[in-house]
């Protein structure tokens, strides 16, 4: 089991290293350069932008550029912003919270209410109710994100005014930030309201983030249950004369999980793409935002050092559902 | 009284291509402690028979009787509690795959000790007593261990014994064993038998053995029921049903035997196969492959009729307008 861990991890760092080329060279292929864009409308002369150009380092040729970005690498050092000049690693963990806080909310709802409607659905297969679901979950999963996001403002904050149009809480509060959850701050802080507050905040780009996982976890779990429910073992425990209840509950549903949480688990992965946007439409300061940010203005070494802290995070995500996975399928466990 | 006493049960499935009649005018009885033997080649019916008995027909599957009593109680007026309080308790049931009937996530132990706890409870260390109890009396070794382990972890042979002590848990009336040792090597094959028969035989419970080995039911059965695409084609005691077929397709069935043909190669094989949803014949279902097959047997389909039986053990019945033996059967008024 040890033995597998170890394995595995050794097997991120080829993944990882392919991972830092093509960010790196997707990277410098933006048009434009930081230079260029920071001085903005005014321009700048030729002879300055070289200049500042060499000052960053900018003006060296590519591959030197990407070895010593390695070097760096290799001694935990992933530059500096050129933009802020902080480290990258700093802003990084400074921003993610906010971005873990939604994320985590949002693959909660679409588990908690995913796998429940799955199971529904597959029972009753071919009512009212598995067409409702699954109709309802082809339409959440085809849906533009920016689209949706923006149909829900206008309707919950813009009509019905019940919810707050962007950021994490209300400028009225002001309240430390100790771990960096919004929630878990403002119950911290013992301020009235604040809680509340930003719970309401968290609504909006939960459900938006959510609504994809939601749709793929649920359209899973149905089609999971179903093959689950016609095999030799359902048949034997209802042979035995056990409740429907207890059938689907604790026979069926242990095994309808192992693909589901395959596809939880890839999911996870997909959610930071999602979230870039979704941070994007409801201006939460995350690392979605901070991305965008950092792409519109060529910040170089944060979009660098983002991406590869993203995709070592995906990875090793993914290595705790491998792990998660053999928990409940005891087949894998006692192969491994 | 009978233990189970069926008369004129029909199961039909709703499929895409139709109603599709898999079993049609089956009637049967079994006394306690009697051992019923069910043959028939593959699609004949006898699976979906005992599974409409069991109640655990997909939900695409009609089922109708005119009577269906199970030791005295009408079935067709429980409702789904009260038959499920039966179900794994006065009628149980093993299957022909033991490695895929077993849930691949729970240890055995889970799974035995559920079946007791959902009729019998108590508590949990009396339970675990029990199916320690029970594995070591299904032959398993070290059953206090086993009682940890996952199906995956055993052989076939071993999974069959845990299925057989999960049905005989609650001290079933009835067992019904479909196949049990069809997916089993050779050599397990006579020991889960012979395992299944001294439990019978020690329990008193009553039993339908399922199986394609005629001569599992010569030895095992006292009464025998040949079934051919959904209808029983003749019943009666093996003895008799052995020494002198009535219905041509019993014949064949034992024609087919390899000790009939001591030294002989090729075995005489029966042509054709069972017919399926889209090619059931008009008049006997058996007369596309009938050697005897006549102009009335074209026309329209026998009736199971009453013959002479020789030995004492119940009637015998044949659905055939040209049995076999015909001069020693004597029909009966
Ligand atoms: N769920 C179902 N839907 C449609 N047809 C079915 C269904 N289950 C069984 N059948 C059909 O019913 C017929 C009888 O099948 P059954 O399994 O009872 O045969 P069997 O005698 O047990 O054969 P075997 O010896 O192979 O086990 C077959 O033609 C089969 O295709
Ligand atoms: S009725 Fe005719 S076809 Fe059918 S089994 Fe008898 S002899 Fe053969
Ligand atoms: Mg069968």
């Amino acid at each position: 089991m040890l033995s597998f861990v170890f394995r595995k991890l050794l097997m991120l760092i080829p993944t990882l290293l392919g991972i830092t080329l093509v960010t790196f060279t997707l990277v410098h292929l933006i048009p434009g350069d930081p230079v260029a864009i920071m001085a903005g409308e005014r321009g700048i002369s030729a002879e300055r932008h070289a200049q500042v150009m060499a000052e960053l380092g900018l003006d060296r040729p590519l591959w030197e550029q990407y070895l010593s970005f390695l070097g760096n690498l290799a001694q935990g050092d992933l530059g500096h912003s050129l933009i802020s000049s902080n480290p990258v690693l700093d802003e990084f963990l400074s921003l993610f919270p906010a971005t873990l806080e939604l994320g985590f909310c949002a693959m909660l709802l679409a588990v908690s209410l995913g796998i429940p409607l799955g199971v529904i659905a597959g029972i009753k297969r071919g009512s009212i109710i598995d067409h409702t679901v699954m109709g309802t979950s082809l339409t959440g999963y085809s849906m533009p994100i920016f689209w949706w996001g923006l149909l829900l403002i206008i309707f919950f904050s813009g009509i019905l005014g019940w919810t707050p149009v962007s950021g994490r809480l209300s400028s009225n509060y002001w309240i430390e930030t100790p771990t960096g959850f919004m929630l878990i701050d403002t119950l911290l802080s013992g301020e009235p309201g604040a809680f509340t507050d930003a719970l309401r905040h968290l609504i909006l780009p939960t459900i938006v983030l959510a609504t994809i996982p939601l749709a793929v976890i649920a359209r899973m779990t149905r089609s999971s249950i179903l093959e689950v429910l016609g095999e030799d073992y359902i048949r034997t425990a209802r042979a035995k004369g056990l409740s429907p209840w207890r059938i689907i509950a604790i026979h069926a549903l242990r095994n309808a999980m192992i693909p589901v949480t395959t596809v939880i688990g890839l999911q996870i992965g997909l959610l930071f793409s999602g979230a870039i946007l979704t941070e994007t439409i409801f201006s939460w300061p995350g690392i979605g935002k901070w991305l965008i940010d950092a792409v519109g203005r060529r910040d170089y070494p944060s979009l660098q050092g983002g991406i590869l802290l993203i995709a070592l995070i995906v990875m090793v995500v993914n290595l705790i559902v491998d792990l998660l996975y053999g928990l409940i399928n005891p087949r894998i466990r006692n192969s491994r | 009284m009978a233990l189970l006493d069926i008369e004129q049960l029909s199961v039909s499935f709703d499929t895409d291509e139709g109603t599709f009649p898999a079993v049609s005018d089956l009637s049967l009885t079994l006394e306690e402690g009697e051992v019923l033997g069910i043959v028939g080649e593959s699609g004949s019916g006898k699976s979906v028979t005992m599974l409409a008995m069991m109640g655990l027909l997909p939900f695409n599957a009609r089922v109708e009787a005119s009577r269906f009593h199970f030791a005295g109680q009408d079935m067709q007026t429980l409702n789904d509690r009260a038959r499920r309080r039966l179900t794994g308790n006065d009628i149980a049931m093993i299957f022909q795959e033991p490695s895929t009937s077993l849930n691949p996530s729970f240890t055995i132990g889970f799974q035995l000790l559920e079946a007791i706890k959902a009729h019998e409870g108590g508590s949990r260390r009396q339970r675990r007593e029990r199916g320690i109890e029970l594995l070591d009396q299904v032959g398993i070794p070290a059953p206090g261990k086993r009682l940890n382990d996952y199906p995956h972890q055993l052989s076939g042979g071993m999974n069959q014994r845990v299925m057989i002590a999960m049905a005989i848990a609650c001290n079933p009336r009835l067992l019904i064993a479909d196949e049990p040792t069809t997916a089993l090597d050779v050599t397990i094959q006579a020991q889960i038998l012979d395992l299944l028969l001294r439990l019978q035989q020690e329990r008193g419970m009553g039993m339908i053995l399922i199986t394609h080995d005629m001569g599992v039911v010569a030895g095992a059965a006292k009464r025998v029921a040949v079934m051919y695409a959904g209808q029983l084609m003749e019943t009666g005691a093996s003895h008799d049903v052995f020494r002198e077929p009535a219905h041509p397709y019993t014949g064949a069935l034992l024609n087919a035997l390899p000790e009939r043909h001591p030294g002989t190669a090729r075995l005489p094989t029966i042509p054709g196969v069972v017919p399926g949803i889209n090619d059931r014949p008009q008049g006997c279902l058996f007369h596309p492959r009938c050697a005897h097959a006549r102009q009335d047997c074209r026309a329209s389909r026998p009736a199971l009729k009453a013959v002479h039986a020789e030995t004492g053990l119940g009637t015998r019945h044949v659905r055939c307008y040209h049995p076999l033996n015909e001069e020693v059967l004597e029909i009966a008024p």
